[in-house]
């Protein structure tokens, strides 16, 4: 109680002189402010108490907080108090904060462009801190440079990537009589009807759950589109080439074939990720196209961790043309014009140590952004280590001019399972979109 | 007398009916996971608290109560006074600025909330009011004055003048005789606009959250959804979070109950 | 007689505080806010220009937000029929001299007092498809509530009408009550049946509860958002996006907040205009009889 009071005691002082501020800096406009605050050296005394305020998604919870327990002990000046919400009123009350003017000193944001919290687009307004004065940045991969940087410069942290593929309950393998992971579409799809023979959903599918509908495309366009042409991407920005023009339509017919040939549950749009979840940690479904991020969920499901597991979606027919999707996951900036910019940034560069990366990595399933002996790589994603270095892609929407197109996928993929629209008019939707 | 039974027959199988969602949530709140899935429908067997305890402790729900409990009690209370008053004037001057006011208090119940959000945040950031109480109680007596203003307007046009205008024929003034003679004639309308604004109060989830967010001060629905949005693929702890963020504002209900419909039923006979 | 009592009216001071508080909170933030109706702002970062009504005329071309427009009445259409006449007949049940009426009052009003999101959440468990849970396992049906395009806005517009309907009950309740029981045995003395003296004497008494009920859910209709946004965030495909979860897509997820201003804009125009239509019509109805 002693602290809350404390802490209210402090807040409502520094807001006032936030209130103060807030008049200046609009009496100032567009000029470049000095340094409101001299960055505190957390070791001064404890009058020097500084509030930092972190808002973030609520998938970032459990990583952050244990970084932010470390956090107190390294440096105890400072206070760091975090809020954690489901992605999309996340996205509305950061949205609101900045056109405000007021975003918290650290808050989530999503790597590359594509979508209204990814880099790019806060970057792009100025409304991001420069970390590339810290040392970790200098050792980011260069095929993790378009997610994290802008024009050279650093803008965000992120502690490593995830893959997509199938994540499959093991037991259910076995009962079926399941040797070894398919590595190719033909065998992949015999694996299904195997599935199917032997009375269990081969694929758990919970499309009601928007971001969860793109999630099979996404497995399969590296291998239909990146892996015969790796500058797709460039090629469609510069108007070369378009999605109904290339391998997205090879893609979205292999999508629909899964569900003609009955390899999904029963009704996939009425259904939730959570259900997803359930289906495949129960047994009742044998695998799930997800992300490897969620494996920490299918795990807590399960009677018994160990009974998950993941391979890579084999989206070609030899197996050297399998390419798999590996995006940097959901990380964090610093607001450029906040308060304590140096002291956000001081907490990035601690989340930069190779220790936390290995501590965030570790909770997520991530394989690390750099790695040392003290990394772990979790052994459901170890199938997809040999894709990593050239064959693997980011996740399409990294790359993907503005915020549109990925809600447009979610929505059309929704209509070819109902059957309310054609391969054709799906693709002219996002080509549509993409040109917007 | 059988037609009677008969309708109440009906009602009651409509009320049970009617009642399984609640059925769902309950039961499903008390079910281990494996009961969850294979007895979806069935009561519990044997029921278990696990979930409500480990709900409890995971969203932080002791701290949100109090923070819930300020804010709605206080908005509640600026509600009540600021809305009567300016209902009396609004029912009984038969103005054209009386008129004209009434109707700018009404077109707040037709703007869309996003309309002015981010000039309001704005604003509410100037006024040093973000991560306080205060900013969160200035809000909701600002919201939610239209509809107070509405249901007091209507009520005290339909009551008899003659109860203010005896007491001011005795020398009281204006003040003295809403205070004394109109406001305790006011409370089953009271009761009405206690329990609606205590309703969308309690539960508005958006505003705290742009708010409040990390600032230690979130009232129960955020704290209740960030551990939904962290537990959604167990559904018996996510529906033992739900019961409890409900529970407070449902009890408060029971009590109060007899005044909604009282409120409602004096309110309309004008 | 009025005008002695006029002589009396309070001053407009009783009025100040509150409309100090309203216009500080609502007036002053909406009328900013719809300056940004004429601009291309993100929403966020400085960049900004004034395009004059070209918003405007991008609404008329936008086949989202136009289909967004058709959901919006349908399910609007929905609710205010089925909630109202689904809260005329409880009322009428729970206005007979039943033992249980004191409970069956509370029980029916009671969804009203939960959160719309949490609702929204306990019904997706409802909806679920699995024929084995919820509303398909009790009825024994295999529907896709919320995953069909074409049953899902109605899907919603059955989990706003559950929870909506005791509020319309309560309010033709107390119109029910506010019914003089004279006039009712003056009828049954003319020899009157139930029906005859439904139509004759209740329905033409209970014409403010409606104007009241009617006004609500049609304001609560068009407004829709939490319900739909938590149940299916307007899909699958479009099928159930609305003006309000148009207009929310556009600020927060596409970035386009100067455009979606001006949906706004429009919206609330359009609700104000629908409001002040049923309030002649049914006033002017109220009066004549």
């Amino acid at each position: 109680m002693t602290d809350l009071q404390r802490a209210r005691m402090s807040r409502g002082q520094f807001f006032r002189m936030m209130g103060g501020l807030a008049v200046a800096a609009a009496a100032t406009a567009c000029s470049t402010r000095p340094q409101t605050t001299t960055p505190t050296s957390g070791g001064t005394g404890a009058a020097a108490a500084v509030d930092l305020k972190f808002v973030g998604v609520a998938d970032q919870k459990a990583p952050m907080d244990a970084l932010l327990a470390a956090y107190q002990k390294v440096k105890p000046g400072v206070r760091l108090t975090a809020s954690y919400a489901p992605t999309d009123q996340v996205q509305t009350s950061l949205r609101t904060q900045l056109g405000a003017g007021n975003a918290p000193d650290l808050h989530v944001v999503y790597p590359g462009n594509g979508s209204a919290m990814s880099m790019s687009q806060i970057a792009g307004a100025g409304l991001l801190a420069d970390l590339s004065a810290q040392s970790w940045t200098g050792t980011i991969p260069t095929g993790f440079k378009p997610a994290l940087q802008m024009d050279g410069k650093t803008m965000m942290y992120s502690a490593g990537s995830s893959v997509i593929g199938a994540i499959y309950n093991k037991k259910v393998f076995e009962k079926a009589g399941v040797e070894a992971p398919p590595t190719t579409w033909t065998e992949f799809l015999a694996l299904c009807d195997k599935l199917r023979k032997a009375g269990v959903t081969p694929i758990a599918l919970g499309a009601q759950t928007p971001w969860v509908t793109q999630l099979i495309t996404y497995a399969l366009v590296p291998s239909t589109v990146y892996a015969k042409d790796p500058a797709f991407d460039d090629k469609q920005l510069a108007g070369q080439t378009s999605f109904a023009q290339s391998g997205w339509r090879q893609a979205m017919e292999m999508y629909l074939e899964l569900s003609e040939r009955g390899f999904f549950n029963d009704k996939p749009n009425g259904t939730t990720f959570e259900q997803q979840i359930s289906m495949v940690a129960t047994g009742r479904a044998a695998m799930a196209v997800q992300v490897s991020a969620v494996l920490p969920d299918f795990r807590k499901s399960a009677s018994s961790p160990d009974d998950l597991s993941m391979f890579p979606v084999p989206g070609a027919d030899s197996a050297d043309q399998v390419w798999i999707p590996a995006g940097v996951v959901v990380g964090l900036g610093a607001a450029a014009k906040g308060r304590n910019v140096e002291e956000a940034k001081a907490f990035i560069d601690f989340l930069g140590r190779q220790e936390s990366i290995n501590s965030w990595a570790k909770t997520i399933s991530a394989i690390p952004l750099t790695q040392d002996a003290g990394s772990t790589i979790d052994p459901a994603v170890e199938s997809f280590l040999p894709f990593t270095k050239d064959r693997a892609v980011p996740f399409m929407d990294q790359r993907w001019p503005n915020a549109e197109v990925q809600p447009v996928h979610f929505a059309v993929v929704q209509e070819l399972l109902a059957g309310k629209a054609t391969i054709d008019e799906a693709l002219k939707k996002m080509d549509e979109a993409y040109q917007k | 007398m059988r037609r009677t039974f008969l309708l109440e027959v009906v009602m009651i199988a409509a009320a049970v009916a009617f009642m399984f969602p609640v059925y769902a949530l309950v039961t499903l709140s008390l079910k281990d996971p494996a009961q969850l899935s294979q007895t979806p429908l069935a009561l519990p067997n044997p029921p278990t608290g696990d979930n409500f305890a480990k709900a409890w402790s995971a969203a932080a729900l002791a701290p949100s109560l109090v923070n819930s409990t300020v804010i709605t009690v206080v908005s509640l209370v600026a509600l009540i006074g600021l809305g009567s008053f300016a209902a009396y004037f609004l029912a009984r001057a038969h103005t054209r600025l009386g008129y004209g006011l009434y109707v700018l208090f009404l077109l707040g119940i037709v703007l869309p909330f996003q309309l002015g959000m981010i000039p309001l945040y704005r604003l509410v950031t100037d006024l040093g009011l973000i991560g306080t109480h205060a900013g969160m109680i200035l809000f909701y007596t600002g919201v939610q004055l239209p509809f107070t203003v509405f249901l007091y307007t209507g009520f005290i046009r339909a009551l008899p003048r003659e109860y203010a205008s005896a007491a001011q024929i005795d020398g009281a003034s204006h003040l003295t005789a809403f205070t004394r003679v109109v406001f305790p004639l006011l409370r089953p309308i009271t009761g009405t606009v206690l329990i609606l604004n205590a309703v969308f109060i309690w539960n508005d989830f958006f505003t705290p959250l742009l708010y409040l967010g990390g600032s230690g001060f979130e009232t129960v629905p955020v704290s209740v959804f960030s551990f939904v949005g962290q537990y959604v693929s167990d559904y018996g702890l996510v529906f033992a979070g739900l019961v409890m963020g409900a529970l407070p504002i449902v009890l408060v209900f029971l009590v109060l109950q007899r005044y909604v419909i009282k409120g409602f039923s004096s309110g309309l006979k004008g | 007689m009025i005008k002695r009592f006029s002589a009396l009216s309070p001053s407009w001071l009783f009025a100040a505080p509150a409309l100090l508080v309203y216009a500080v909170v609502v007036l002053y933030p909406s009328v900013a806010g719809v300056l940004y109706a004429f601009t291309d702002w993100s929403g966020i970062g400085e960049g900004m220009s004034f395009v004059g009504a070209a918003n405007f005329r991008a609404i008329l071309n936008d086949e989202q937000a136009m289909g967004s427009l058709g959901n919006t009445l349908l399910l609007t259409l929905a609710i205010v029929v089925v909630q109202n006449g689904l809260g005329l007949l409880l009322a009428l049940g729970v206005h007979a001299k039943l033992r249980s009426r004191a409970l069956l009052r509370v029980i029916f009003f009671a969804p009203v007092v939960v959160s719309p999101v949490m609702v929204a959440f306990l019904w997706k468990y409802v909806y679920n498809p699995d024929p084995s849970a919820g509303l398909n396992g009790l009825l024994g049906l295999e529907v896709d509530w919320l995953g069909d395009p074409s049953v899902a806005l109605w899907s919603i517009a059955g989990m706003v009408v559950w929870q909506y309907a005791g509020y319309s009950m309560v309010i033709f309740l107390a119109g029910l009550e506010g019914i003089p029981a004279e006039l009712h045995e003056a009828a049954m003395i003319d020899g009157a049946g139930t029906l005859q003296r439904f139509r004759y004497v209740t329905w033409p008494l209970l014409a403010p509860a409606l104007t009241i009920n009617l006004m609500l859910s049609t304001i609560g209709g068009l407004k829709l958002f939490d319900q739909v946004f938590a149940a299916t965030n307007g899909g699958p495909g479009y099928a159930t996006e609305t003006l309000s979860t148009v207009l929310y897509k556009q600020a927060f997820v596409f970035g386009k907040f100067g455009y979606s201003t001006a949906i706004a804009l429009v919206l609330a125009l359009f609700v104000a205009a629908v409001s002040l239509v049923q309030i002649y019509y049914l006033r002017s109805r109220e009066v004549a009889q």
